[in-house]
């Protein structure tokens, strides 16, 4: 079992994200609702893993990415894209991002990432 | 699509009741059975395989019977007799008409010549419909100056409809206007080589005919949740549409808007799609080259 931190702007998909790691036995330890809060629910919270979505409003997942690692070099950070967002991609990896996710979420992905990370 | 669509004609022109309408459609989801399960009950598929594909395709913008090709579980001819099993969507509606009694083949043919007639429909407009195959069926809707790209971004917007909101939707004749008015929206822009947005407006609560099977949820007003749900869903066709794009055009998604409120959306050409869902009118707005200002 993971204590998780889900930051996406979507209440739809963080709900939705929620139900999929809780059902296997995870821990939501917080919500964050754009890469800001996720900073600061991270410095609060210390999850075991935390999920970025790319695409937000005030901060983006990327800069939350880098304000993470910025704290916590080992931080474990999946990113949760839309399709299409590949160069997002290539800069979340070399910022440190240790996964991806797709939306819409396929809920067997999510948990094998999950346990791969705990 | 076809079924609607020609169904709705019969209705119109008096050759059926609204009540032989329904009772057709429910005879025909009786006949027409999933590809997947077809190609189970055939001993192609394993329900193990049809059930990975059926989760890739909640990912993909791509058919079913596509991914098991690519995923090396049937071959392109295994795919093409399976689709022959599954039988055209106006073959099956009509079958259901006639089988129910209400028209004869000849009758409903007929019929059809006067619907093709009616909305100008060439012979080969008409195969497409017939199809049921959405990148066929949506340019047959478009204003003659859509952008092809716009055409193809719709396409992927209704197809995605089809597959994750309601396998039952159909579509109305696009208009262009510079300015709409409504009562809550979902819109996303995406910025790049060129601008586009799409976004949806409903009429009252239409939107939670996309909000609801999409999130899963049952929400019973167009509040701040439920338009969530149907930007989250926009997210998921934009991102399809520029993975797709890519080679031609580099655009990126910006964050999704929504508002439970009344708007006025302006640009000089909006195109305004009109998308029924269980007897419900909901909006598609797309502008192309040109980003949708609220």
């Amino acid at each position: 079992m993971a204590k998780i931190l889900i930051v996406d702007d979507s209440r739809t998909s963080r709900k939705i994200l929620r139900n999929i790691l809780e059902e296997a036995g995870n821990e939501v330890v917080a919500e964050g609702v754009d890469g800001a809060d996720g900073v600061e629910k991270f410095k609060e919270f210390k999850p075991d893993i935390t999920t970025l979505d790319i695409t937000m409003p005030v901060m983006d997942g990327l800069e939350a990415l880098k304000n993470i690692k910025a704290i916590d070099s080992n931080a474990k950070i999946i990113m949760i894209t839309a399709a299409g967002q590949q160069n997002k991609m290539l800069d979340a990896i070399k910022h440190g991002a240790s996964e991806f996710v797709t939306k819409p979420f396929e809920a067997d992905a999510v948990i094998k990432l999950i346990e791969k990370l705990s | 699509m076809i079924n609607r669509l020609f169904g709705n004609y019969l209705v119109k022109a008096g050759k059926l009741s609204s009540t032989q309408l329904e009772s057709a459609f429910e005879e025909q989801k009786k006949a027409r059975v999933k590809l997947g399960l077809i190609a189970v009950s055939e001993k192609l598929m394993t329900p193990e395989q049809a059930k990975k594909v059926n989760r890739k395709q909640a990912m993909l913008d791509k058919r079913f019977g596509d991914i098991a090709v690519d995923m090396g579980y049937l071959t392109e001819e295994q795919v093409t007799r399976l689709l022959g099993l599954q039988g055209n969507p106006y073959l099956t509606f009509a079958q259901a008409i006639s089988d129910l009694g209400f028209m004869s083949i000849s009758e409903i043919e007929k019929a059809l010549g006067d619907y093709q007639k009616e909305n100008g429909f060439t012979l080969t407009d008409m195969e497409a419909l017939k199809s049921g195959d959405s990148d066929r069926i949506v340019p047959l809707f478009m204003t003659p100056d859509a952008d092809d790209l716009m055409i193809e971004h719709i396409s992927i917007a209704v197809r995605t409809m089809i597959r994750l909101v309601d396998s039952d939707i159909y579509i109305g004749n696009a208009t262009n206007l510079s300015t709409v008015k409504a009562f809550g929206y979902a819109l996303q822009t995406l910025d790049g080589d060129t601008k586009a947005s799409l976004g949806f407006t409903g009429i009252e609560d239409s939107l939670l005919e996309i909000a609801n099977p999409f999130a899963g949820e049952e929400f019973t007003t167009v509040d701040a949740d439920a338009l969530d749900s149907v930007a989250e869903f926009i997210n998921c066709v934009n991102g399809m549409f520029a993975t797709k794009v890519a080679s031609r055009v580099n655009i990126d998604m910006l964050p999704p808007q929504y508002k439970a409120e009344d708007v006025i959306f302006n640009a000089n050409n909006i195109c305004v799609l009109p998308i029924y869902i269980k007897g419900k009118k909901v909006n598609l707005l797309a502008t192309f080259g040109e980003a949708l200002e609220v």
